[in-house]
């Protein structure tokens, strides 16, 4: 008895220190691209498809940053292109905070006719797939007149049903005898809103305005429909143009890379938190 | 008398005020999902063209006859299934297994964690770049094939080959949602109570038999979610496909549906048949979520 316990242990030990090698094999894959872009941004272009491979540059190249800001004609299009990413992504990470917490508490604290029904319809947004719907979005974008422009890149992404969704799992929870006592002091509901519940949605808020940040940092599909003029592109179609390009210099395609993921990875190392739990907080919603 | 008519009148106050909070969702959801998800089925129904100042004419089922009898439909059918089959099973099996690997351990989990994520940080179409160097013929990853292979200088083509190229999109994915669908599978099995360990370690079970006998069964849940969510995604890839076309990969191996819907409305404009093929894939999603709210009903039944 005590030696079958004991083999099992010695078997046990050596499964974990296999686990353990596993893992560390699987990170360190999963990151040697991350560590070929960094590198590579630095690099001659000859230097990248040298045949043995050298993970530290030996001739160090800061110009490629130069060639990626300025573009392969140099009129510094990327500048203005990063800029419209940040304009998008943080005008939809603030209005899909504040809309669905609005749509996520009317759902969560008040009981009206129609109040699960709403909740469905909203729900079921969440299956059609943008796909589906970009052309006939994109005809009332034209129809409006607003191609070609920041309205018409972040109008349709205003909210989100996911948003909606988180919010009003947050706010359930959130004690109506605070909202009672505001009302009994003569509080509006409009002001209850701004001053007590959006104030508090805190985790919630901060975990959706990060999720869809990043989700509008990656869209591709949108902008390349509604932008067409070079100066209204996001850094995703103007990535695409930028290594579709004749001689462009692998370098300078990375130092685009790079640029275009500071900001992201920024968020990531800063809120990690909110990334993680994110993901997290999706699971336990859809179960 | 008195109080019950007040509390009706703020009952009545109350729910205005929940219409107010609601309204600008519906009007939202209304303009920007419902209507176009109505129009794409109408204009599979009509011979529409982008930029064209003709008005579409009606013509039934004929859009549907014509993408259903292409053999270019069924390519994007099958090269949307080989991507989704050639993605689903290594980043399922790999995601739980690293993700029980992780959770075992007691210490370093946020970091394991972090390093596995950082890909899905990127945008898509930067991770689709970085590996349009690596495949390249002069790239790493003959390299670092050849070395391990040990057939130095050969090249495996992996943006120019029909198969090659496949595969190299389905590696994309793989290396890029790792760590997400990891970390999905760890917040599903720190919900499985440790007693049930402790209580299977004093009988003396294996960590295989812990894995098969408990993990599996209670992660279910999970297990459903994470399939379908793989599922779904897979189905809607775009970016690496695109890019990796417009950067002189074939198309034909890799034109999957959503890459097929783009191009058949942006450069042959033709509006009918890319709703067409947009309609059958909002149906087929619509019978993926119904399989899963089925499955997760049934787990409710079961816990």
């Amino acid at each position: 008895m005590r030696a079958r316990v004991g083999v099992s242990r010695v078997a046990e030990a050596a499964g974990g220190a296999a686990a353990l090698a596993f893992l560390a094999a699987a990170c360190l894959l999963v990151l040697v691209p991350l560590a070929f872009m960094a590198g590579a941004s630095f690099m001659p272009a000859l230097d990248i498809m040298k045949m043995p491979y050298r993970w530290i540059p030996e001739t160090w190249k800061p110009a490629n940053y130069l060639r990626a800001l300025a573009g392969n004609d140099g009129n510094w299009m990327y500048l203005r292109n990063i800029l419209n990413s940040l304009v998008v992504s943080s005008s939809i990470a603030v209005s899909t905070v504040f809309l669905s917490s609005l749509v996520g508490y009317g759902l969560a604290k008040f009981r009206f006719k129609g109040n699960q029904v709403v909740f469905l319809l909203i729900m079921a947004t969440m299956m059609i797939p943008f796909e589906t719907v970009m052309i006939p979005l994109y005809m009332i974008i034209v129809k409006l007149g607003l191609q070609d422009s920041y309205a018409g890149l972040i109008v349709p992404f205003l909210m989100n049903a996911f948003g909606v969704f988180l919010m009003r799992q947050y706010l359930i929870t959130f004690p109506g005898e605070i909202l009672d006592a505001a009302r009994i002091d003569g509080c509006s509901e409009p002001r209850i809103f701004r001053e007590i519940v959006f104030r508090n949605a805190g985790p919630a808020a901060a975990t959706l305005a990060v999720l869809s940040f990043r989700q509008q940092w990656d869209n591709l599909l949108w902008p390349l429909l509604v932008a067409q003029r070079e100066e209204m592109k996001t850094i995703p179609a103007y990535i695409v143009k930028f290594a579709a390009e004749k001689h462009a210099d692998e370098g300078a395609m990375m130092a685009v890379a790079v640029i275009a993921s500071l900001p992201v990875f920024a968020l990531f190392f800063g809120l990690s938190k909110y990334f993680l739990g994110g993901s997290a907080v999706y699971s336990a919603g859809k179960e | 008398m008195k109080p019950a008519v007040t509390s009706g009148v703020l009952e009545r106050n109350r729910s205005r005020w929940g219409w107010a909070f609601t309204a600008p969702g519906l009007v939202f959801f209304s303009i920007f999902s419902f209507y176009p998800i109505l129009n794409a089925i109408w204009t599979s129904f009509f011979n529409k063209r982008l930029l064209s100042l003709r008005p579409p004419k009606f013509v039934g089922f004929q859009n549907y006859a014509r993408v259903l009898g292409s053999e270019d439909f069924w390519n994007s059918v099958r090269a949307t299934a080989a991507f989704t089959a050639g993605v689903f099973v290594p980043l399922f099996t790999l995601s739980l297994l690293l993700a029980v690997f992780i959770a075992s351990r007691k210490r370093f989990r946020r970091l394991f964690q972090m390093a596995l994520y950082s890909p899905a940080v990127l945008s898509s179409v930067v991770a689709a770049l970085i590996w349009l160097l690596l495949l390249d013929p002069r790239g790493l990853a003959n390299q670092f094939v050849n070395l391990v292979a040990r057939t130095p200088g050969v090249d495996r083509r992996w943006l120019s080959d029909g198969t090659m190229v496949q595969v190299s999109t389905m590696m994309v994915y793989v290396w890029k949602y790792v760590g997400y669908f990891t970390i999905l599978f760890i917040t599903g099995i720190g919900k499985i109570p440790e007693s049930v360990y402790e209580a299977a370690v004093i009988d003396g079970a294996g960590p295989v038999q812990r894995f098969f006998r408990i993990t599996m069964p209670l992660l279910r849940p999970t297990t459903v979610l994470v399939s379908v969510m793989i599922l779904i995604q897979c189905l809607k890839t775009f970016s690496t496909q695109y890019l990796f076309t417009q950067a002189g990969a074939p198309v034909g191996p890799v034109n999957v549906i959503t890459l097929n819907i783009y191009n058949t409305a942006m450069r042959d404009l033709n509006l009918g048949r890319a709703s067409v093929m947009s309609t059958l894939l909002f149906l087929f999603m619509l019978g993926l979520t119904w399989v899963q709210l089925r499955f997760s009903r049934r787990d409710e039944v079961e816990l």
